[in-house]
């Protein structure tokens, strides 16, 4: 009994990971060119933000999602990445995947922390994050991955419904 | 992790789950089902000895890339391996059900059709076996 205990509360400090809401910590985005941009600074506009490895396939596709977005909201979204596989070349991702938006490179324990998710857990990527215009984190994905946060069609709602809730506060 | 005081449309929600469900669980039984179910045809065709060997060809060939392109897409994780299972075990039953597929030419098309004789036709499979005797 007590055993089964232990190992449940095992498993479930091994799933854990920041609560949604939460207000998002604040984030360096250091881009190839050195160009840096802290995350607060898109305060005031919905934040679609990524944790990515430049040589997912699910990255790569969400990318080009997040870029379509990121021109049909244009004047409410803010999108940003954070590569944290070794040796990414973002200027090249971004290049090749046609991106618009801030492609950083980061550490795997800066996505870790920004995350809430204890440092050497295996994270699925891409990991994605969205901010209302408060800072505060509203969605984000499983430590695993959630495939729901990297369609169109979900994201689109999820964004409207976003931005709505802003104009109306 | 969505922040559920958000109001999205349960819609599209739903909507994805149904297509992540039939890619991940559909997909693998119809893969397996339809894998089994070529080659076991395409055996009792060539076992018939009356197809020509470029229909043979080019069943053998559609089969095998059928086969393939569908294991190419639905190896994607390990939960897809028990339906890929039923599908095969659910053709191979359906086959074993089957005395033979013919490929009879149709009075009115003027071109051969696909005929499937169940063991259960007990006319059908004398018929057949007449046809048999008779070509030899």
């Amino acid at each position: 009994m007590k055993l089964g205990l232990f190992l449940l509360l095992v498993s479930l400090a091994l799933e854990a990971q920041g609560p949604v809401p939460r207000l998002a910590p604040d984030l360096k985005i250091v881009e190839a060119s050195g160009k840096a941009t802290m995350l607060s600074a898109f305060r005031g506009r919905v934040v679609l933000f990524a944790f990515i490895s430049t040589q997912c396939a699910h990255c790569q596709r969400a990318s080009t999602v997040f870029e379509q977005l990121s021109h049909e909201f244009r004047d409410h979204l803010q999108v940003a990445e954070v590569a944290f596989d070794q040796d990414a070349d973002t200027t090249v991702f971004a290049k090749r995947f046609g991106l618009s938006f801030p492609v950083g490179i980061g550490t795997s324990e800066v996505a870790h922390d920004f995350l809430g998710i204890a440092r050497g857990e295996r994270l699925g990527t891409p990991q994605v994050v969205v901010i209302d215009r408060s800072g505060v984190i509203r969605a984000q994905s499983e430590r695993l991955g959630s495939p729901i946060l990297q369609t169109y069609d979900y994201l689109r709602e999820l964004l409207k419904a976003l931005i709505k809730l802003q104009v109306t506060r | 992790m969505i922040d559920h005081s958000l109001t999205i449309p349960p819609m599209v929600a739903l909507v994805f789950h149904l297509k992540q469900g039939f890619w991940l669980y559909g997909w693998p039984m119809i893969i397996g089902f339809v894998t089994i179910l070529g080659y076991q045809a395409l055996g009792r065709v060539v076992m018939m000895g009356a197809a020509k060997w470029p229909v043979v060809f080019a069943l053998a060939s559609v089969v095998s890339m059928i086969s393939l392109f569908g294991w190419v897409t639905m190896v994607r994780f390990i939960g897809m391996i028990p339906l890929y299972g039923c599908g095969v075990g659910l053709a191979s039953a359906m086959m074993s059900r089957i005395y033979a597929v013919t490929m009879p030419i149709h009075p009115k098309l003027k071109m051969p059709i696909i005929r499937v004789i169940w063991r259960g036709d007990a006319e059908g499979i004398q018929k057949l076996q007449q046809a048999l005797r008779a070509r030899v």
